[in-house]
């Protein structure tokens, strides 16, 4: 297996997957998000969103919280330490794929 | 979701102008500078003139009381009327408050990782610059009508300007409207009480009127949902 076959077999599958990374890059972008929120931003549905949720938090990468602001209830959800890293982690790997490969320049025609 | 009118691709930022998209920042806003601008114009009006001017001490201390209170003010409105239509974000913090940029990485093909990047200019492009103005009019009466007429387009010019790659961008044709009013009151005599204060109510009104309409369209395009959310997570 090459080097670089091998970075890619090392990337967090948990992360990789597309409605995870999305839920992913909001959360990390924004701090706290509730249910709501993530679901219209995303453009998920509910089961789907509460599924991918289910796993990221089973990975500990998200908290899900459930809490009032005022007399609303919210479902909010929030990147966890160990969650930011290893989003970073797979974006420096992924980057660094991404730039071994050349890809990072201007789009190719 | 329904959002300002220029669309942002990070999320961060787009979490930052989703403070605004029910216009309630400007409402208050606008509602600050009527309410201390109307006691203004009401003190102006009915009590003694003294040297010292109130005017301007009334707009300081409502754009002081904004500074301190503006947060839970909005927070409990938008816990009432935001959060259960569209859902809850963290709100943005101030850019003068955070310091430097923390090194929250995300996804990007830049060199370096981005900052965090959910956080609002909206008190020093909007907050300030409508308070350094208005301050300005406020000073010395003699000066006020020529004042207004230089004055509310750099003032629109100002806003639209400084806020145009913001999370909060001002339509062009709106900071138009109020470019064009300042020189429009010039041609009508104002009474010498309401002239100090011209300023103040002309941004207050603008600002209502700019919050409301973006209070519409956001209850118009986010209708209260049915049944409320859960996660089975």
């Amino acid at each position: 297996m090459t080097p670089r076959m091998q970075q890619i077999s090392q990337l967090d599958r948990v992360i990789h997957e597309p409605a995870r990374l999305a839920i992913m890059l909001i959360l990390g972008g924004a701090g706290d998000a509730d249910f709501l929120y993530l679901q219209r931003e995303g453009g998920f549905t509910q089961g789907n969103l509460s599924g991918h949720l289910a796993k990221l938090e089973e990975a500990g990468y998200v908290e899900i919280e459930k809490k009032f602001k005022g007399k609303v209830p919210l479902t909010v959800c929030s990147l966890t330490g160990k969650g930011r890293t290893a989003f970073a982690e797979y974006s420096n790997r992924m980057l660094g794929l991404l730039q071994s490969n050349g890809a990072c320049g201007s789009p190719r025609p | 979701m329904k959002n300002s009118a220029i669309p942002i691709a990070s999320p961060g930022r787009r979490a930052a102008s989703y403070w605004f998209v029910d216009g309630l920042p400007d409402i208050l806003l606008g509602m600050t500078l009527l309410i201390f601008g109307g006691v203004g114009l009401w003190w102006g009006i009915h009590l003694s003139k003294s040297a010292t001017q109130p005017d301007f001490f009334l707009i300081a201390a409502g754009v002081l009381l904004l500074y301190w209170k503006e947060r839970g003010i909005l927070d409990f409105l938008k816990s009432r009327l935001t959060y259960p239509r569209s859902g809850y974000v963290r709100p943005p913090e101030d850019l003068s408050e955070i310091g430097l940029p923390n090194t929250l990485t995300a996804l990007s093909l830049k060199p370096w990782p981005p900052s965090d990047e959910n956080v609002t200019h909206f008190r020093t492009r909007t907050v300030l610059v409508v308070f350094w103005w208005c301050l300005l009019l406020c000073r010395d009466s003699r000066w006020n009508r020529w004042f207004t007429l230089l004055a509310t387009p750099a003032l629109a010019v100002a806003l639209y300007a400084w806020n145009r790659n913001s999370e909060h961008p001002y339509r062009w044709w709106s900071t138009l409207i109020l470019a064009l009013t300042g020189p429009t009151l010039l041609l009508t005599e104002a009474p010498l009480p309401v002239q100090p204060l011209l300023m103040p109510l002309l941004a207050g009104v603008w600002l209502v009127a700019q919050g409301a309409c973006t209070l519409v369209g956001y209850l118009r395009a986010n209708p209260y949902p049915r049944t409320q959310e859960g996660v089975s997570a």
